[in-house]
């Protein structure tokens, strides 16, 4: 029966077309600035081909389709609502498969003190149930505290950095719940 | 929300898009009433009171927009016979009823469980499973009557 139901309607490719959807809801589209970051990629391209090649990469990290997505978690940043984390069970695995600031994506095995770091921007996770807090210090000394959301659902701890923190850190630390440190980095950019 | 939409969207479209062309009976029409549905949710964003999951919500906008599609799809002169004449059996959905068709294309289609069937359709986890077990037992009977 699962056969016939596949061959009743065969699975659909391809990324949609969110735009379109945007139109149609008669928001604003995000075409034009689009356009305007391919016509500056254009020149990015004629002035300096490293700057070209970073600029007018398509690809952008999304979550992998090993992910459950049914039980998708994110972290959204308060001040513009955009998703900087998500995250869902790794289907047949005890892991995790996730996207950090559509930057990194990966799916990952559960370990007991597995953790993760990706920068600049800071940004991580852990399975260490002890972290409950983090901090990153700059290369000027001045500590900063990281946010830290805990999702039970999938047991893992994501860290990152706060709103508008400057991007790059000499070091960071993770805490448990009484202050000790649990988890130590140290980076060079 | 919008950004929350996006990724749904991003995330689940070849599962929303199989289901609504299932329901819709035309894979075209199907892609439309997705698109279509996704850009109500937009507009609508701040009626999701956030009781249950946003996916639940969408699910429950993209039936029925997929439901509309179907309505107004032209009406075309199907063949009723399903006998194989010694080729591969098709599925006699049509034995089906409307409700017993969307539970089984939300569960193979969208691998959603029970739970979230209820939710997207706002009935009981135990209708879901109970009908779904009467929609797989008329289904099984129709094939064995077909292929014996």
């Amino acid at each position: 029966m699962i056969e016939l139901l596949d061959e009743l309607v065969p699975p659909f490719a391809g990324d949609g077309d969110w735009n379109d959807v945007l139109r149609r809801a008669g928001r604003r589209s995000r075409r034009p600035v689009l356009l305007a970051a391919a016509v500056f990629a254009v020149a990015a391209v004629v002035v300096g081909p490293a700057l070209g090649v970073l600029l007018t990469r398509h690809t952008v990290p999304q979550l992998p389709k090993e992910a459950d997505k049914k039980n998708i978690v994110v972290i959204m940043q308060p001040l513009t609502g955009r998703i900087v984390v998500q995250a869902a069970p790794w289907k047949g695995h005890d892991g995790i498969c996730y996207v950090l600031l559509f930057k990194r994506a990966a799916c990952v095995p559960r370990t007991a003190r597995g953790t993760e770091v990706v920068t600049p921007p800071i940004a991580g996770y852990t399975f260490d149930s002890r972290v409950v807090a983090g901090t990153a210090v700059t290369f000027s000394g001045k500590h900063v505290p990281l946010q830290v959301v805990h999702f039970p659902k999938l047991n893992v701890t994501f860290f990152l950095r706060k709103g508008r923190l400057p991007a790059f850190f000499a070091r960071a630390t993770l805490t448990d719940a009484s202050g000790k440190v649990v988890a130590r980095y140290t980076f060079k950019h | 929300m919008t950004d929350q939409l996006e990724a749904l969207y991003r995330a689940r479209l070849p599962e929303f898009r199989r289901v609504a062309a299932a329901i819709a009976g035309d894979r075209e029409l199907g892609c439309d009433a997705v698109q279509e549905a996704f850009a109500k949710a937009v507009r609508n964003a701040r009626s999701f009171r956030g009781t249950g999951s946003l996916e639940a919500w969408v699910w429950r906008i993209v039936v029925n927009a997929a439901r509309d599609a179907r309505r107004r799809r032209p009406v075309l002169a199907e063949p009723s016979d399903h006998g194989t004449n010694g080729h591969t059996p098709v599925l006699p959905l049509e034995l089906l009823t409307e409700r017993q068709r969307e539970i089984v294309f939300l569960h193979y289609y969208a691998d959603l469980d029970y739970a979230a069937i209820a939710e997207a359709l706002a009935i009981s986890p135990g209708t879901v499973g109970a009908t779904l077990t009467a929609a797989r037992q008329t289904l099984r009977g129709a094939l064995q009557e077909v292929q014996t």
